[in-house]
């Protein structure tokens, strides 16, 4: 009897699994959700809906999305022997459901007042059992690995160790580009990581028209002539030729293949900026248009808004590597080697990327290496000595890791960013900075590097069965709030649509997408509701029996 | 068609408001061009009156009976009645051509009466979209040849305000791109036009009417609104003024295939059309103040022979309806410049005029008659194509602009004139090259059709 | 043809003179000493601070340089940031010089320069990431504040009694982590028990409109560049209701 396995990536927009057949090693099956199940856009947003809701509920609502994810891998999962999980501390310890605090104040005066004491998060194998609720038989091994501090975790090791660059005796540079982007600067035997909160803009998110990566995304664009061609993701997640237009007013000139362009994923977002830089439609920090936005197609538009939220996400980055060189004692101009990695890096066009400034302006081989994550769960379960070198490697790292937040060398540099996106400040006077601080300089792209693509996209092979797209992760949860007149504000509040009521004989119904709702930094429902009866929590203290579509 | 290859004046200073090389005479008698200016009433009629024919013929009946009766009640001694169409007046061609029966009906009564000398113009709609028909093969082209028909059947003049190559000028001018400008107005509208007016100038003929002349207010205008006053920045003045200098050599066409003049009112390359041909032209400045503001109020009139208030919407104002109050602000106008010329002040009147806006920005000043006459020198001696002749126009503008000090710029509208040049340098030098070089560059802008202008 | 040799009361070339004026950075002071202060501040220098200050000092007030050479030189920094002119990294080195020059006179003089109306701003409990408050800080500096900066991870407690002590005209916020942003309605709470209406203004990260005007005294800054103008609101006397009202919703 075959031997199976499941690797999954919990990422911060969204889970990633794959059933593996332990003895052939081949992929049976993948599965993506297009969201994460908690509340929320980011990182914080999951954690602080765990202080204030409960670390308990918030761990239940992970370990309940996992179980619908091993449902749709369509395996026997009686044959499970092995479960592998990648992703960030936080993601990790929302999973694990253990302390997370320490994870949610940055500040030590505030972690000192509240008593809190940080959790080793070594690497650990344990057996299903002590992961209370999770749907795998009793002894089968859940894998976790370690992290290194409260910004870089397993993920970031999988990076480091999935694109080979230590390997390498070279000054390499690697970066995940997401809504946090982490990065890994190599020199000389030492590694220097950094994380920095660029904000969901490169996973297409906080922008107007933006979107994740799925079908009918436009995932680039392609100058033609005096017009963009868009590249819209198909069926299959592969890039393909949609129609060309002239982003001034949103004209068609030709459908192209066919494909539909629904919305912009990040790598969209960062080649509209390009592009219409290049051909003067944009002048930073303005839109020249008639209507100052932009328009891929009729209804597709970008505007000053979204530029800005692309600017500060762009500009966060380089000033992530500009500050990396300076710990390391170098200029970007010693970076030979550039790792590009998360679905951002992956689809994007390096060349564009780098004439943004996110890629180091001399490097001479890019590789864009997909989602590390999940190759590293998948290694993992292969190979269980993977888990001591990934311990080993987060012992070195400790080492010269930079909290950003706390370094003035990012900090100067994040406003020179901050100027030239959003004030138009000139790039001349921001090298005329970078030398007056004494940082490293800023010079612009040399001769076009060469690009090495490891996986023709994302997730490189998705099995036998291939792909399942989950798209509503989250559990739809009814409760009837008392003195609820179904006066319908909260349901035309809720900046997500996430609430329906139902009217019902002697009360109403309210129902809440958990995955759709913004979380408990948002509560306007809970404002808006003019008898003040509209409690968010009751969506979520509540046992999943209660839950008004259960998952078929 | 012969591409003008010689000036009509000697010089600037031969030119004067008021005379013409070669005036026109109307039917009543008017004598554009000749010695005097005249003043040139547009009124408009107000949204809702085009539904029916019936409502139409009434408002311009009010609008122009209105206008003749003020010349009459201040003394003004002539005066010409500018109708533009409306689209209605222009897709049903029998609306225009009874709104012209009526009006210069309504002239001749005036004369009868009172021996006020009067003549009436129609100005076609071109209701061709340049992006969504081709110019010559569809529905709207015949209704507009049509038109014309109808119109001469009546009219003392016709004109037009043609669109060919706006699909590609308008595109161009968003993105600061002169190469798209000189490829739009000059080759495109200069082709358009060219297979346009052979067809009116032959539709005058047959009525005995005059084929007036048109103008590139749908490129060049539309340049000089967009550059706007000294608040605006999204387009320099300066690649305005190139477009100005371009559109000579586009307006040209008309004159080129027979038409006489009066030129119309909005084309304000009428100074340099005039130092080329010698016809009688109309323009515009202080007075089209109902219409958009304006950057060269006084130094248009500097050389003009009809003096007009390029459109203003039949309503009411505490002096009468606003057809009547601005032919009385267009009388006392030309008033003045035919007094000047009476006492020989014509000469110091003008200077006036032309102190008043020729540094006060790109436009006035190329538009000044030495400038006008010098870029129009460009134009006949570099006639080898409506492509070199448009270039070498809109250099010699911007050589003009650069090379005299007192005309100050703003260092971002300097920069990009300096830009404007260097790219315009770089052209090739011949058109079917030039041809080439812009169907690769601007083939895929929506709507352009190349089968429009016969490429 | 005649040509008028002056077109003064011809035309006006308003392009022109918005342009003129623009790079130009204006002499502030007649007093060549008191103008080299200006000159280091306007520019940012802070090496050369040091000594413009010393030599003033020499001849001159501590109070003199501070008003007519340093504070009258950020305020130029201000009008060139104002028109587009100074981008936000010159005015944050132009602030840094004059908290520099200001440190100087106020040691000569042996007590603080009772110079301005004063704001206290931090960055929320909890919360390290204060690039917001930086230019918040430098914004103020230059608008003539002066600015209590509390720095970041400031308790709630820290951040009233700051608040008792200094009577600041405005008080400011900071948190990029909707975690720590919780602190603010605390803040709020508290000073409206001890009756300091003061108004509060809170941005950065997360911080959404929605949220901040949720509790009294809260009102929501979407931009660090508005802090100059609220401040200058609450100078004027403006409630944080008044306040609220003119910059959200």
């Amino acid at each position: 009897m075959s031997r199976l396995a499941i690797a999954m990536d919990i990422g911060t927009s969204g889970l990633r699994a794959q059933a593996l057949d332990l003895s052939s090693r081949d992929i049976i099956s993948t599965v993506i959700t297009t969201r994460h199940p908690l509340p929320g856009a980011n990182v914080i947003d999951h954690i602080h809906f765990a202080l204030e809701i409960g670390l308990e509920t918030a761990n239940r609502i992970i370990i309940q999305a996992v179980n619908r994810i091993i449902l749709e891998l369509h395996i026997n999962t009686e044959k499970v022997v092995r479960l592998a999980v990648c992703g960030n501390p936080i993601q990790l310890s929302l999973f694990q459901g253990i302390e997370i605090r320490d994870l949610a104040f940055a500040g030590k005066r505030k972690l000192e007042s509240l008593g809190v004491v940080s959790p080793e998060r070594e690497a650990v194998i344990t057996a299903t059992r002590n992961i209370p609720g999770l749907n795998l038989p009793a002894g089968c091994d859940v894998i976790i690995p370690p992290s290194v501090c409260h910004e870089i975790g397993a993920d970031s090791l999988a990076m480091i160790i999935q694109t080979g660059m230590l390997e390498k005796d070279e000054t390499s540079l690697a970066t995940d580009y997401g809504t946090n982007a982490e990065m890994a600067l190599l020199h000389q035997g030492r590694v220097f990581t950094g994380s920095t909160a660029a904000g969901p803009a490169l996973e297409g998110q906080q922008i107007s028209c933006g979107m994740l990566a799925v079908p009918g995304a436009v995932s680039d664009l392609n100058s033609d002539i005096s017009c963009q061609r868009l590249i819209v993701l198909d069926s299959e997640m592969i890039p393909a030729e949609g129609p060309l237009v002239d982003m001034s007013d949103g004209s068609v000139i030709d459908a192209g293949s066919g494909v539909r362009p629904i919305g912009i994923t990040g790598t969209g977002t960062l080649a509209i900026v390009l592009q219409a830089m290049e051909s003067g439609l944009i002048l930073l920090p303005c839109i020249r248009t008639m209507d100052s936005r932009l328009h891929l197609t009729g209804d597709i538009f970008f505007t000053e808004d979204d530029l800005m939220n692309a600017g500060k996400a762009i500009g966060s980055v380089r000033a992530g590597h500009i500050t990396l060189c300076r710990e390391a004692g170098i200029g970007l101009d010693d970076i030979r080697t550039a790792y590009m990695s998360g679905a951002s890096g992956t689809y994007v066009d390096p060349v564009k990327a780098q004439k943004l400034g996110m890629v180091p302006p001399r490097v001479k081989t890019v590789f864009q290496v997909g989602n590390t994550s999940l190759s590293m769960a998948r290694d993992l379960v292969f190979d269980l000595s993977k888990l001591d070198l990934m311990s080993s490697l987060a012992d070195k790292l400790r080492e010269h890791h930079c909290l950003f937040a706390a370094s003035d060398t990012f900090k100067k540099v994040f406003i020179l960013e901050l100027s030239y996106w959003t004030e138009g400040m000139p790039i001349s006077m921001y090298r005329k900075f970078l030398k007056k601080y004494g940082f490293p300089d800023l010079p612009p792209p040399g001769a076009t590097p060469e690009i090495v693509h490891t996986v023709k996209r994302d997730i490189d092979d998705l099995g036998r069965m291939g792909l399942t797209i989950i798209p509503d992760i989250g559990g739809k949860v009814r409760a009837t709030m008392e003195g609820c007149t179904a006066c319908m504000n909260c349901v035309e509040e809720c900046p997500e649509n996430a609430i329906t009521i139902i009217q019902e004989a002697d009360s109403a119904a309210v129902t809440l997408d958990q995955s759709l709702c913004s979380g408990v930094a948002c509560r306007r429902c809970e404002r808006v509701c003019p008898h003040k009866c509209f409690d968010l929590s009751r969506f979520f203290c509540i046992t999943s029996e209660e839950l008004a579509t259960p998952w078929e | 068609m012969k591409l003008s290859s010689s000036m009509a004046y000697g010089s600037s200073a031969e030119m004067m408001f008021g005379f013409a090389r070669k005036p026109v005479e109307t039917k009543q008698g008017l004598t554009i061009g000749g010695g005097y200016v005249i003043p040139e009433i547009v009124p408009h009629p107000r949204p809702g009156s085009e539904k029916t024919i019936k409502t139409l013929l009434r408002e311009f009946e009010r609008a122009n009976f209105d206008a003749l009766e003020r010349c009459v009640m201040v003394g003004h001694p002539h005066l010409v009645v500018e109708n533009e169409h409306v689209y209605q007046m222009t897709a049903n061609p029998g609306w225009g051509g009874e709104i012209a029966a009526q009006s210069v009906r309504q002239t001749l009564e005036f004369k009868d009466k009172y021996g006020l000398k009067s003549a009436y113009r129609s100005t076609i709609a071109d209701i061709r979209k340049p992006d969504m028909v081709n110019l010559r093969d569809s529905e709207p082209t015949s209704k507009v040849l049509e038109s014309f028909n109808e119109c001469a059947k009546y009219s003392d003049i016709i004109s037009i305000e043609s669109l060919g190559g706006k699909e590609i000028s308008d595109y161009s001018l968003i993105r600061n791109d002169i190469t798209g400008l000189l490829f739009a107005q000059a080759v495109l509208g200069g082709r358009d036009m060219e297979w346009l007016w052979s067809q009116i100038v032959k539709i005058a003929k047959k009525h005995d009417c005059i084929a007036g002349g048109d103008t590139d207010c749908a490129q060049a205008n539309t340049a000089m609104f967009m550059a706007g006053g000294f608040l605006s920045k999204d387009i320099p003045h300066t690649l305005a003024a190139l477009s100005r200098a371009i559109s000579a050599g586009r307006t040209l066409v008309a004159y080129e295939c027979g038409a006489t003049g009066p030129g119309k009112d909005c084309a304000y390359e009428n100074p340099v059309i005039k130092a080329i041909t010698g016809v009688p032209i109309s323009a515009e400045g202080k007075t089209s103040a109902c219409a958009h503001p304006d950057l060269c109020g006084n130094v248009m009139g500097a050389v003009c022979d009809l003096w007009s208030n390029e459109a203003v919407e039949y309503n009411n104002m505490f002096g009468g309806s606003t057809s009547a109050v601005f032919a009385e602000m267009l009388g006392y106008d030309t008033a003045a410049m035919n007094s000047a010329i009476s006492l020989g002040y014509q000469k110091e009147y003008q200077a006036c005029l032309v102190n008043s806006d020729r540094y006060r920005g790109p436009h006035g000043f190329m538009l000044c008659p030495d400038n006008a006459w010098l870029i129009g020198k460009a134009v006949v001696d570099n006639n080898e194509s409506m492509y070199t002749r448009a270039r070498a126009a809109a250099d010699k503008c911007g050589k003009l602009m650069l090379g005299d000090p007192l005309l100050r710029m703003t260092a971002f509208e300097k920069e990009s004139l300096l830009s404007y040049m260097k790219e315009m340098q770089s052209l090739p030098d011949k058109e079917e090259d030039f041809i080439d070089l812009c169907l690769s560059k601007y083939g895929k802008v929506k709507g352009f059709k190349p089968a429009s202008y016969g490429l | 043809m005649k040509h008028s040799p002056n077109s003064s009361r011809i035309f006006t070339r308003y392009d022109i003179n918005i342009e003129v004026a623009r790079p130009k950075i204006r002499d502030i002071s007649e007093d060549k000493l008191l103008q080299k202060v200006a000159d280091c501040v306007v520019k940012g220098d802070e090496e050369a601070i040091e000594s413009a200050v010393k030599e003033a000092l020499k001849t001159r007030s501590p109070l003199k340089v501070t008003n007519e050479g340093l504070i009258a030189g950020m305020k130029e920094v201000s009008r060139l940031w104002d028109e587009g002119i100074y981008f936000l990294p010159q005015v944050i080195l132009s602030s840094d010089t004059m908290i520099a020059g200001i440190d100087l006179c106020e040691d000569k003089m042996g007590k603080a320069v009772k110079k301005k109306p004063k704001v206290v701003t931090h960055t929320a409990e909890g919360d390290i990431h204060d690039i917001g408050q930086v230019i918040v800080n430098a914004l103020l500096n230059a608008a003539g504040f002066d600015v209590i900066n509390l720095g970041a991870d400031v308790p709630v407690d820290e951040v009233v009694e700051a608040c008792k002590l200094h009577n600041p005209v405005m008080l400011t916020g900071t948190a990029l982590m909707t975690t720590t942003m919780t602190a603010f309605p605390k803040i709020a709470e508290k000073l409206k028990e001890l009756g300091l209406n003061i108004p509060f203004v809170c941005g950065g990260g997360a911080v959404s409109e929605e949220y901040v005007t949720s509790f009294d005294l809260g009102i929501w800054g979407k931009e660090a560049s508005q802090a100059p103008g609220m401040a200058e609101d609450a100078l004027n006397g403006l409630s944080w209701w008044e306040m609220r009202t003119k910059w959200n919703g």
